[in-house]
């Protein structure tokens, strides 16, 4: 290939196959049988257990999803070692993006924190490179849309199963629109009927059907569950401490417990101790508002994808995907730059500047 | 239309609306923040890099705000 641009006929075959798309996709949402067409979601807070569990302790859903952003970024960081194994020069594909990613990253914790940048940056880059996986994720077709079928709630709007097809020796249903069906009053044992892509074998099958049923999706984004974001800042909450006592020592504590300041200072001595334990209750509040703010804004992302997409089926949703691409990469740069900021700002003496 | 049930549930979804309420500060607040930094990177393009980190920092303590108050209607609609 030249420099020049060749002059070239281009055949327009991309743009009708969208096209086509964009056609099929309106007749499946609209026009034809009630198992392609989307349905309305239920909307449920906590984690659901997907139904494996391991030595007792349930898996839930969130965190197969969570297992498979780890599993992506691993597969990431071992092609980009690689890359940087193999000795070329020119650095492309996916080296290149982490190269962007890290440089990137770098620079803001440089300008943030300064001398313990080093020091920090594999933390905080960690948590960035996870929420970042977690997000992206979360938005691969599948997600929120595969699982098991139950028995929805009393009173609530289920639709009838339609059995699609065998996938192996697992039967395969879909949900039909057109036939909703109102949730009856039942027992516990009814909770667990079989379903869609059932993991039991015969035996799930031999269970009782439901018949008005929902979803239990076995992949939901890691941060719709409030577990996940609210590890993170505890995690980051905590190392805050522990770098604060790092780099000042047992005087990092003077900022919760200014004791010495109550002896020496008087009036303002006993303000500032008052102000010792504002900050207390700042580092809990902190933990609160890190947690919440990935949560909220992934979980009502969710929400609005969900729902838009049960609404308009078409031409509506893919923009929306689009922000929720633009808006979990900004979450993930926002929780990074915090705990940052925070740590950072841990390392650093409150009163160094006044005294010295 | 004595049903005590269907009426507290209708009101808890009313209080998490108006909980919700919280959001138009934080919205006014992002927006300032936003205008802030725009202005200034107008004026001083060289130091782009700064003025983005701080803003969107303001912007993230603007947003906790909001945050709070879905924490406040999650909590009524889900937990109270």
């Amino acid at each position: 290939m030249t420099t020049e641009a060749t002059p070239k006929k281009r055949t327009p075959v991309k743009r009708w196959i969208v096209l086509a798309l964009f056609v099929i996709g309106g007749y499946a949402a609209f026009g034809s049988i009630g198992v392609l067409k989307p349905i309305s979601p239920v909307v449920v807070l906590p984690a659901e257990p997907t139904g494996i569990s391991i030595a007792g302790f349930p898996i839930t859903n969130t965190i197969l999803a969570t297992l498979i952003a780890d599993l992506v970024l691993i597969l990431f960081a071992i092609s980009a070692y690689r890359f940087s194994k193999s000795g070329k020069q020119v650095p492309s594909g996916m080296y290149n993006f982490f190269e962007f990613l890290v440089e990137f990253l770098w620079n803001s914790v440089k300008g943030a924190a300064g001398k313990w940048a080093p020091r920090i940056f594999p933390v905080v880059a960690t948590i960035f490179l996870l929420v970042l996986a977690a997000n992206m994720t979360k938005l691969f077709p599948g997600y929120e849309a595969i699982g098991y079928m139950k028995e929805i709630h009393e009173g609530k709007t289920g639709y009838a199963p339609v059995k699609l097809f065998d996938l192996g020796s697992i039967p395969v249903y879909g949900l039909d629109k057109n036939h909703p069906v109102i949730g009856a009053a039942h027992g516990e044992e009814h909770g667990e009927a079989a379903g869609g892509e059932a993991h039991g074998e015969e035996s799930a099958a031999a269970k009782e059907m439901c018949t008005a049923c929902e979803v239990v999706p076995f992949l939901r984004g890691s941060a719709t569950d409030l577990n996940f974001p609210f590890a993170l800042a505890v995690i980051t909450v905590v190392l805050t401490q522990v770098y604060g006592v790092w780099a000042l020592g047992p005087s990092y504590f003077s900022k919760y417990l200014p004791v010495g300041q109550l002896v020496s200072g008087g009036i303002f001595g006993l303000i500032n101790f008052g102000v010792g334990f504002l900050e207390i209750i700042l580092e809990f509040a902190k933990i609160l508002s890190f947690g919440f703010r990935l949560f909220g804004n992934i979980f009502a992302g969710t929400l609005l994808l969900s729902i838009v997409g049960a609404l308009t089926a078409i031409v509506v949703p893919p923009f929306l995907y689009l922000f929720e691409v633009f808006f979990g990469a900004i979450q993930a740069y926002v929780f990074f730059l915090l705990a940052t900021v925070f740590i950072s700002g841990a390392t650093v003496s409150h009163h160094a500047e006044e005294h010295h | 239309m004595n049903d005590a049930a269907a009426f507290i549930a209708g009101m808890k979804v009313l209080g998490a609306g108006l909980a919700m309420l919280g959001a138009i500060g934080a919205g006014v607040g992002v927006g300032i923040a936003a205008s802030g930094g725009v202005q200034a990177m107008g004026r001083n393009p060289d130091a782009t890099p700064t003025i983005q980190t701080n803003m969107i920092l303001g912007m993230a303590f603007a947003e906790a705000v909001a945050i709070y108050a879905l924490a406040v209607a999650l909590i009524i609609i889900f937990a109270a």
